[in-house]
This record gives structure tokens, sequence and C-alpha cells, in this order.
């Protein structure tokens, strides 16, 4: 599953290590989740989308 | 909505109270194994034993003070792993599990045509440690 993780975190200036501490996950969770190797679970896919302010399908796409 | 937190310390105290637990288990458990077990079987508890005590906190200190080089198990026994950890885990514990009954089986199979049955149980031992091992060092590559 694709998803605009990345981008946002970039543009909100953020590290992978800032975004991880928000979320209450790890560092390397945020980055497996950047690169597509982790799909998030739904209640940490509502709090990506959440705190980026977007909607769930707006931050992650189902591959075409 | 509130996430574990995979990042942040967790509480020290479980840890503790488990590893003292555990050392307690390992030492009674390897003099009794010394005193009635065959061979060095009881320093093998003993040593092993201890040896495991101190990864789990040795995994614990390096999630808490080094957390950019800890890895899921290591967030585990400092209690602050995330939904990923639990998953990696899981797997791994998955793969481990499914394939002690083949290994069971074989051991079994090997200590009926003679094979001596220390060595198999050590050979299946190690065998199962090997499989968690490699399976897990699969699973955090895979995500």
């Amino acid at each position: 599953m694709e998803n605009e993780v990345k981008q946002r975190r970039e543009a909100a200036g953020l590290s992978q290590r800032e975004l991880a501490e928000r979320l209450g996950v790890s560092r390397q969770t945020v980055n497996s989740i950047e690169t597509g190797k982790y799909d998030p679970s739904l209640p940490l896919a509502i709090a990506i989308a959440r705190f980026f302010e977007a909607s769930v399908e707006e931050m992650f796409h189902v591959d075409a | 909505m509130s996430m574990r937190n995979g990042s942040a310390p967790g509480k020290r105290a479980p840890l503790v109270v488990g590893l003292l637990a555990g050392a307690a288990v390992v030492v009674v458990l390897g003099l009794l194994v010394r005193e009635f077990g065959p061979g060095n079987m009881g320093n093998g508890v003993l040593a092993g034993g201890s040896i495991a005590l101190l990864g789990i906190g040795a995994a614990a200190w390096r999630a808490w003070h080094r957390p950019d080089d800890a890895g899921p198990l290591d967030r585990h026994f400092a209690g602050s792993a995330d939904e990923r950890d639990a998953v990696v885990l899981t797997r791994a514990l998955a793969v481990a599990g499914v394939t002690a009954l083949p290994l069971t089986g074989l051991a079994t199979v090997a200590i009926a045509v003679g094979l001596r049955w220390d060595i198999a149980l050590a050979v299946l031992l190690f065998a199962q440690l090997a499989i968690l091992v490699v399976a897990y060092r699969r699973e955090v590559v895979r995500g």
C-alpha cells in the first residue's frame, strides 16, 4: 500500500524520530510505513491522518 | 486515540522483577538438575539461563539508552513495544511454533532408531532457537 506519510512529514519539517514520538511508535515503524514495508493498523492509520489533518484515504492508497 | 509508545522508555520495575524471578528460577532449576540430572546438564542450565537473562537485560538497556539501534525484541523487553514490534514478534514465533511440530517428530524418530536422547533433545533445542532467530531477523527486514 502506498502512502503520503513521507511527503507530509517532510513538508511539516519533521524527522522520522519526531513523528514517531508524536504518534507514540518507534522511528523504525515510521520508516517501515514510509517505505511501504508495513501497513499500519486502522487506529494508527487514523492517528497518522489526524496528525496531518487529512483523511485516511488521502494518506493511504491501495496499489492500482 | 493513543498508541503504545515505541519510543518512550517503558517502566523498568516489571523488567527488574522479571529478571530477579528468572534468576531465582535458573539458580534453583540449575542446582536441582546439577544434583539429580545426567552429566553436566545442571551447568548447562545455569550457563544458558544466565546468558539468556543477561541478553534480556542488555536488550532492554539498548532500548532505553540507544533507541535508534534497538529492535522490536529490545523494545518488548523494555516494555515500549509498538504495534509493528508485536507483529514482527508474532510472525517469528508463529514460524517457530509451526516448525516445532515436524522437528519434534524428527527428533522422536531419531531417538526411536537409536540416536541418544540427550543429543536429539540438544539438537532439537538449538534447531528451534536457530529457526526463531532466522525468522525474527527475516521479519525485521521484511517490515
